[in-house]
């Protein structure tokens, strides 16, 4: 089975460090998205890519519904990736979702990783009490609904023209888009997953220490979740950005990297 | 702003990658109701749905490939109220940075027409689940207590209790006969269910061709002499591998054959052959049976459908076997289709990937 999984997840891996940095992309996209800021890190460090099964150039054939409904599941590709390559004093770069699925893979197997860094993490994206998430029951189901009018062009049209490729019958849902080319069902599962999950009671158990990346106007994440992530994480670091929105690795990623670097500097690793 | 761009009727607004509004033109201010866009966030602009799927689909989309075309969206007005809107936005460089520019247009009544097809499309899904789940339960209920009966009607006329008359053992031969068939027939009902709701595993393997044929010969030649038609099996018919489940590969092909032997008339053939390219095996069953009318060709794989039946036969079967066949044959990630002329004889055509070269096959 192991060999499977390279394959199954799309595992890329460069650099000419040891040390081994494992990138984890966020919903709706897939490993792509870390291009802008991996490379920065190829110098020092051992550099793992890979996709969510569900995501970019995984193999569909492994999707199980009932193992990606819930965020352990992606936590066992992550360390299903580890184990494989035999990956230790990992140092886990998780964007948005993954900073929970990374925390979850920590809280499984703590001595396969050295630090999480998390990238516009939330622990629980719905408001409940006095904790505000940041959305209601009724904005994620409309997030569902955009996603529906959005996949099923892709779902109607895209995939029956790659069924009737009678040459590679072997690939018929494979898709030749990568970024943001996603299953629709896999994908709804995964948003399901990712915004009706509460990992809040989670946080305390991670014994890794951590970096909390919180960008400015986050509509996502907003500050007062940063916040919460920190003061939950036992042994986590808070840093600021400037930069805006949900995504600073894509639109500011000369200052993300900077701050993983001062971070990881700190704490005595290659920088 | 361009006043062809103010009076175009369509919106049209900048962002930079902080996600501040530079340009705005007057089309996309009525839209909203808004007097002024130019510097607010551009969450201000999206419903709260559409701000996660802005900042997880088209951002990093417009960032990575530099645009995204009729990307569905929902704006917020300024009274509060969602303006469905389809997207189409680049990306380019100036001497300012990076702007994405983008123009919307609304869609109201396109959008509640897509709702209404996709509300359709999820009571399709969940009728299509619940019929599953009806079937596998009733499959269920029914197979034990039909195995009981053939059991029990074996052990009497066995004698296990006690003498029978010739009277007495003809009605429990036809009991069993009855027996049997339903279950069949309810082991295809439980099959499907299983192939419908997706919860067939197949276990994909290199495996020998030639193994998964001799199993079927064994089965299906005595079954064609019986009735008159020859079976054929071209010599190039035993070779290569292919990525499948024997298993699974051996109940589909096993399928094929015995439909061509129940439509082949005495004196016809069947046979079985196979074409290798560098990444496909196809395995032909052909028969000179009675074949398929042009209007029926497409609907053969659909479940619960019937060929029509030789006349003096009896109805067999539920019209499960064809559609449980291509289901698994997907499932391998291959594809089962069928050639025929009427009155000619049909060709049934099982695709595979060739499984790669040097990987032992499993038998």
């Amino acid at each position: 089975m192991t060999a499977d999984i390279l394959a199954r997840n799309n595992v890329t891996v460069t650099g000419r460090g040891t040390q081994p940095m494992l990138f984890a992309h966020g919903f709706g996209c897939d490993q792509t998205m870390w291009r802008f800021v991996a490379p920065a890190f190829e110098e020092d460090y051992r550099v793992v890519l890979f996709d969510y099964v569900g995501s970019g150039r995984s193999d569909l054939g492994a999707y199980d519904p009932e193992r990606y409904g819930s965020l352990e599941g992606y936590a066992q590709d992550v360390l299903d990736v580890c184990e494989r390559l035999d990956l230790h004093e990992v140092v886990f770069v998780g964007h948005s979702v993954s900073s929970m699925i990374g925390a979850l893979a920590a809280r499984e197997a703590p001595d396969r990783f050295a630090h999480l860094i998390m990238i516009g993490p939330s622990p629980c994206y719905l408001n409940d009490g006095d904790y505000a998430g940041g959305f209601d029951r009724a904005d994620l189901e409309g997030l569902l609904d955009l996603m529906d009018k959005n996949y099923i062009g892709w779902a109607n049209f895209l995939a029956p023209v790659v069924m009737k490729n009678e040459e590679r019958p072997g690939l018929t849902r494979e898709l030749e888009e990568s970024f943001c080319s996603t299953d629709p069902v896999a994908a709804r599962r995964f948003a399901e997953a990712t915004f009706f999950s509460d990992n809040r009671a989670d946080l305390a158990e991670v014994p890794v220490p951590a970096l909390v990346l919180q960008c400015s106007e986050d509509a996502i994440a907003p500050d007062a979740v940063g916040d919460y992530v920190h003061r939950h994480l036992p042994r986590s670091t808070f840093h600021h950005l400037a930069a805006t929105g949900h995504c600073p690795h894509m639109s500011h990623p000369e200052e993300t990297i900077g701050a993983m670097k001062a971070y990881l500097a700190d704490a005595g690793l290659p920088a | 702003m361009d006043p062809l761009l103010d009076t175009a009727p369509c919106g049209f607004f900048s962002v930079n990658d902080d996600g501040t509004v530079v340009r705005a033109n007057a089309t996309l201010r009525n839209y909203l109701g808004a007097e002024t866009l130019v510097g607010h966030h551009v969450d201000a602009l999206l419903s709260r749905g559409a701000k996660i799927f802005y900042q997880t689909h088209v951002f990093p989309l417009l960032r990575v490939e530099g645009e995204v075309n009729e990307v569905y969206l929902s704006l917020r007005t300024a009274g509060g109220d969602d303006l469905p809107v389809l997207l189409n936005a680049t990306r380019h460089t100036g001497n300012d940075g990076a702007v994405n520019d983008a123009v919307v247009v609304p869609m109201r009544r396109r959008n509640q027409f897509e709702s209404e097809l996709l509300q359709a499309k999820h009571a399709a899904e969940e009728a299509s689940r619940a019929r599953a789940r009806f079937l596998s339960v009733l499959s269920h209920d029914l197979r034990a207590p039909l195995s009981a009966i053939n059991l029990a009607a074996h052990m009497l006329a066995e004698e296990a209790l006690g003498p029978v008359t010739d009277a007495q053992r003809r009605d429990l031969d036809r009991i069993r006969e009855s027996s049997a068939y339903v279950l069949r027939l309810v082991t295809d009902l439980l099959n499907f269910s299983r192939v419908d709701a997706g919860r067939v595993t197949v276990r994909v393997r290199a495996t020998a061709l030639s193994d998964v044929l001799d199993r079927a010969t064994d089965i299906v030649e005595p079954l064609a002499a019986e009735a008159g038609v020859a079976f054929i099996r071209t010599p190039q018919a035993a070779t290569g591998a292919v990525l499948a489940d024997p298993e699974r590969l051996q109940q589909v092909l096993l399928n094929l054959l015995t439909n061509a032997v129940k439509f082949t008339d005495p004196g016809g053939h069947i046979r079985v052959e196979t074409e290798e390219t560098d990444d496909l095996v196809r395995l032909h069953v052909r028969d000179t049976g009675r074949g398929i009318a042009p209007e029926e060709i497409e609907r053969v794989f659909e479940p619960f459908v019937q060929l029509a039946q030789p006349d003096d036969a009896p109805r067999d079967g539920a019209g499960l076997g064809l559609a449980i066949s291509r289901e698994l044959v997907r499932a391998m990630g291959g594809d089962l289709t069928v050639e025929s002329v009427l009155g000619e004889g049909s060709s049934f055509t099982i695709a595979l990937p060739a499984a790669p070269a040097g990987e032992p096959a499993v038998s």
